[in-house]
Formats: C-alpha cells, sequence, structure tokens
C-alpha cells in the first residue's frame, strides 16, 4: 500500500515519468490485445496468412496500412509484431535484471575476493563486442526460438545492469543503517532484502528498460539483416521485408515507415522513464525551485 | 548479569594506496575493559581519524580487527556459539552518530523499534510489543503518538536519536556503545541526550562506552575518560584528573581547545600547527595523520 502511494506520488511529481509510462502502457496494452485485434482487422479470417488479400494494396479504409508482397494486411502485421518485440524485450529484460542484480548483490555486499572475481567476469563480458558475436550465434543456432534468442541477447546485457547496481550496493552497504540492522541479529540476505533492495528499486527499473531496450533493438539488427528466430515476424523483419522488397518504391510506404515509427516510440518512452526515474531519484537533476 | 567487554590488544589496518607500506593503522594495541557492574561511563575522547569511531565497530562486532581480540565474558566476539552470541548482541548495542542516516528511508521509524521487539524476542503478542514501545518513547520523553507512524524525514535529529535511545531502553543491554551520539545535536538537545544516559546508568544500571571529541560533554558525563590519538590510548583515568593534571601533551591540546561561553575569558592565544607536528615527532608515526589541525 504504502509503495503504491509512493509510487503514485513519484509519477505525478514527474511529466517524463507519466508521459513515458502512459506512451509504454498503450503499446503494451496493444500488445497483449494483439490477438483480438489481429482477428477484428480480419474479420473472420486470418489476415496475417499468406495470399490472405491481393499484394501490394496502398492504404485503403479496408488496409489501413495496405498490404504486403504476400497480400498480408500490414497493421495486422506491425500489431503481431510489436507484441513479439515486446515480448523479446520482457524475456531479455527479465533475464538480465535478475542475472545482474543477484551478481551486483553478491559481489557489492560479500567484497573481498568474491568481488573481485565477479567484477573481473563482468569487465570482461562488457567490452566483449556483442552484435557480431549475436550474429555469430544465430548464424550458427538454425530455427532458434524467441525465448533461446532471449536468453543469448540477455548473456550480453546482464553486466550493464549488475556493474551499475554494483556501485549502489557499495554506497549503500556502509550505512549506518545496514550496522544496526546487523547489530539486531539481521541476516545478510535479510539486509540485501529489506534494507538495501527498497533503495535501489529505480536503479533495478532503469536497468530493465535499458536491457530490454537492448533486446529488442539486438533483435531488431538480426533481423533486419535477415539473422532472426524462424516462425515469428517482430518489428525488424518487417523492416527487412520493406528494404529486400523496395516496398518504398511500390508505394507501400506503411511497411517501411510504421515500424521504425513505433520503434522510435518505445525507444523514447522507455527513454523518458528512465530519466524520469533518475530524476526523481537524483534530486541534483531536479528544477532549482524544487516542486 | 555479571559481564564484562575487553579489548586486548586490538589493532587495526587498512588497506590504503599511496601510503610506504601499504596500509594504515587506525587502531594500535589498544587494551581496556568495560565492567557491567558497577555501571560506568568511559568515555573516549580523540579527534577525527584517531580510530576512536573504528573501536566502536570493533567492539560491536562490525568489523574484526587485525590483530588483537575483543572479548565478551571472556571469550571473543568473533568465536561465540550461537546462544552466547545471541546473548552478546543482546547485551551490547550501539547509539550511532548520524541520526539522519541511522533510520533506512524507505520505512517508517516504528521499524527499528518493532524489529527490536522481534529479533530479540521481547513481547510475544503485537499488543505487548506496543506497550513495550510506547513504554521506551515515554523513558526518553517522547510521545509515542507524534513519532510512532512517521517517515524519518519528518521528524527532527533529536527526535531521531531519541528514537535509537529508545530502542536500547527496550533491550536493557549491559553496555550502551554510543559513537558520537551528540555531535550532530544542538546544544539543548544535547544536554537532553547526555541527561538520558545519565538516567540510564543510574535506573537501569547501563555501562556506557560514550566516544566524542567533544570534551565538555565528557566533563558533564563525569566518569572515567580515555584519551586517544593517533590509534593508541595516550591517556587515561577519572575525569577530575585528567581535566585538571594532564600528563600527554595532546590532552593538554585538546583541553586548550575548549572554547568557553564566557566573555571575558575569549581565546587569546592560537594553537600553532607545529605543536601538533612537534607530537608527531615523539609518537610512532604508524598511526593516521589528523585531518586537520584544531585551530
Amino acid at each position: 500500500m504504502r509503495l503504491l502511494t509512493a509510487v503514485l506520488r513519484t509519477i505525478r511529481n514527474s511529466r517524463r515519468l507519466a508521459t513515458g509510462l502512459i506512451v509504454l502502457a498503450v503499446l503494451i496494452l496493444v500488445a497483449l490485445f494483439s490477438p483480438l485485434i489481429v482477428k477484428a482487422i480480419g474479420g473472420g479470417q486470418d489476415p496475417i496468412e499468406l495470399a490472405a488479400y491481393d499484394k501490394w494494396q496502398v492504404p485503403s479504409p479496408q488496409h489501413l496500412l495496405g498490404t504486403d508482397q504476400f497480400g498480408r494486411d500490414v497493421l495486422a502485421m506491425v500489431v503481431k509484431a510489436l507484441s513479439v518485440s515486446l515480448q523479446i524485450g520482457a524475456i531479455a529484460g527479465v533475464i538480465s535484471t535478475v542475472a545482474g542484480v543477484i551478481v551486483a548483490f553478491v559481489a557489492g555486499y560479500k567484497g573481498g575476493w568474491i568481488d573481485n572475481v565477479l567484477s573481473t567476469f563482468t569487465g570482461i563480458l562488457l567490452v566483449i563486442p556483442t552484435f557480431p558475436l549475436l550474429i555469430a550465434l544465430s548464424a550458427y543456432a538454425k530455427n532458434v526460438s524467441l525465448f533461446q534468442v532471449g536468453v543469448m541477447i540477455s548473456i550480453f546485457s546482464w553486466p550493464f545492469a549488475a556493474k551499475t547496481i554494483r556501485s549502489q550496493v557499495l554506497s549503500l552497504r556502509t550505512r549506518p543503517y545496514v550496522d544496526l540492522a546487523r547489530v539486531s541479529k539481521a541476516r545478510d540476505i535479510e539486509i540485501i532484502v529489506t534494507e538495501l533492495l527498497p533503495n535501489l528499486l529505480p536503479f533495478i527499473g532503469v536497468g530493465f528498460a535499458s536491457s530490454a531496450l537492448g533486446a529488442i533493438f539486438g533483435l531488431v539488427g538480426l533481423e533486419i539483416i535477415g539473422l532472426g528466430p524462424g516462425g515469428v515476424i517482430d518489428l525488424g523483419q518487417i523492416i527487412f521485408n520493406a528494404i529486400g522488397t523496395g516496398a518504398l518504391t511500390l508505394g507501400a510506404w506503411p511497411m517501411f515507415v510504421v515500424p521504425i515509427a513505433l520503434l522510435t516510440l518505445l525507444f523514447a518512452a522507455l527513454n523518458m522513464v528512465n530519466i524520469g526515474l533518475e530524476e526523481v531519484y537524483n534530486p541534483r537533476l531536479r528544477g532549482v525551485a524544487g516542486e | 548479569m555479571k559481564s564484562e567487554l575487553e579489548l586486548r590488544g586490538v589493532q587495526q589496518r587498512f588497506h590504503a594506496r599511496g601510503v610506504a607500506d601499504g596500509y594504515v593503522t587506525a587502531v594500535d594495541d589498544v587494551s581496556f575493559s568495560l565492567l557491567a557492574s558497577p555501571p560506568q561511563i568511559v568515555s573516549l575522547v580523540g579527534q577525527s581519524g584517531s580510530g576512536k569511531s573504528t573501536i566502536a565497530r570493533n567492539v560491536l562486532g562490525l568489523q574484526k580487527p587485525t590483530a588483537g581480540s575483543v572479548l565478551y565474558g571472556g571469550k571473543d566476539i568473533f568465536k561465540l556459539s550461537r546462544s552466547e552470541y545471541d546473548a552478546y548482541r543482546r547485551d551490547v548495542q550501539p547509539v550511532f552518530q548520524d541520526p539522519y542516516a541511522i533510520f533506512n528511508p524507505f520505512y517508517r521509524v516504528d521499524r527499528v523499534l518493532w524489529k527490536a521487539v522481534k529479533k530479540f524476542k521481547l513481547a510475544d503478542t503485537r499488543a505487548k510489543g506496543l506497550q513495550l514501545i510506547e513504554e521506551s518513547l515515554q523513558a526518553v520523553r517522547l510521545e509515542p503518538e507524534n513519532v510512532l507512524g512517521r517517515y524519518p524525514h519528518q521528524l527532527s535529529g533529536g527526535q531521531r536519536q531519541r528514537i535509537m535511545l529508545a530502542r536500547v531502553h527496550m533491550l536493557r543491554p549491559s553496555f550502551i556503545i554510543a559513537d558520537e551520539p551528540v555531535s550532530m545535536l544542538d546544544a539543548q538537545v544535547r544536554r537532553h541526550f547526555l541527561d538520558i544516559l545519565l538516567d540510564f546508568q543510574r535506573e537501569h544500571g547501563m555501562t556506557t562506552l560514550f566516544i566524542t571529541h567533544d570534551l565538555s560533554t565528557v566533563y558533564y558525563l563525569g566518569g572515567e575518560v580515555m584519551v586517544i590519538t593517533k590509534g593508541q590510548i595516550v591517556e587515561r583515568g577519572p575525569v577530575a584528573t585528567v581535566m585538571h593534571e594532564p600528563t600527554h601533551p595532546y590532552t593538554k591540546l585538546l583541553l586548550d581547545s575548549i572554547p568557553s561561553p564566557d566573555p571575558d575569558q575569549r581565546w587569546t592565544t592560537r594553537i600553532q600547527v607545529d605543536e601538533l607536528e612537534r607530537l608527531d615527532d615523539n609518537t610512532p608515526v604508524d598511526a593516521t595523520k589528523p585531518e586537520a589541525p584544531i585551530i
């Protein structure tokens, strides 16, 4: 309850955060209801089936965004693809946040040689150029599922979260209230969960948002060069098709513009959330007059 | 409850870059003991960086000394059995310096008190626990309805520090380790706080290790005093003796540094920095440098 009111107050105080969250919520809602929306567009038949309609139709009241080279409805494809892109973001975001948080807390709280080992390991992963490696991995792994791609991407995105959260843990663990908890017989795990974790929620949120974003764009990057997981359409694949078929010259501009616009919107929303959270929790970034 | 807290040859080194041998010695061969009965107040006086807070952390078991040992009831506190450890935790409790940082900003202040109730099994029902908390708050002259349910930032420094005293009052430890508890409080709140400590000694038989840089509070509390500089205890004895007949040059320097509120007795002489330098020469130089000379 207290958490909820605190969150609401935080959101009300930052217009950036509020805007970002609203845009994000709309996108997520569209993704969640994508099966229904797709059904509504199809009106009884599957609008994403091959040759469902005539190919290369320009935008019209029947097909708001036209159809593609196989006669699929582009609006339905985009809605479906948005949900796939958000899924990969969620999968990779959750995995890398969980891994990052665990590593960060163990390293930051325990310190000593454990910290040295873990920090060196995260450091090594951080400097590995991710994208070429992803390309190599997906070229090898034929018919990978969406989840497997998510795991692959998160292998390289958790170190960012781990690095930032660890430094926060280092500064928080010397706070007197941690000492007080220790003399009150609290165990390490209890201190981490009840004393440190709540104060790090904004950082964890930021870590989640940036790894989710990284994953979405990672997948888009793979799809654009034709190396994505099989059997799913994400925003990158629509762009890939648009480029590959020269859709722009055929008047099917929505195929190219709409996915890019959606990705930009998503990027802007997540970044606004990031900046907004930072603003709220780092008072030095707030306006001079305050609230 | 016949217990004794003893430091035997405690030394604490920290790794530091840019120092000749790669470490600084914050506490150097410190030995003293505190007795639970009769209850006493022992003050530990020294300037910033003299190692006094490190001693507090050693005594509280938050930092394992690099050499020597802290003994509780004759046993090393880092080698206690489960039940002995419980007794030690219950019996040795802190009051920290910073009343702002001692509360987790995420929670209401009640949590600190409820945690003590639960962790040390002070009450078996919620009603009894609440009663205990209210009693203790009244003992430190706080109105329970004014502080319970509030967040730390809604209370003043004095109120927050007294909540820590209420916690101590609930736990009734034999030893209070008070690390600069009044340095961030203003003058009359400070006096109030010290009076509560003295009450605790008289009424509940609590022994206090009072760590401070301020000799005037030491004078007010009375009891024994130890003067620490550069990690070593250089002088100890009853407050009156040490204050009136200081033997170590550092103690004299400290005494000269107390401002007097009497307008006829303004400071007329200045403490020269080279007086501090000279002190450096006749003591071994393993210890930390004072952060700033007292001028």
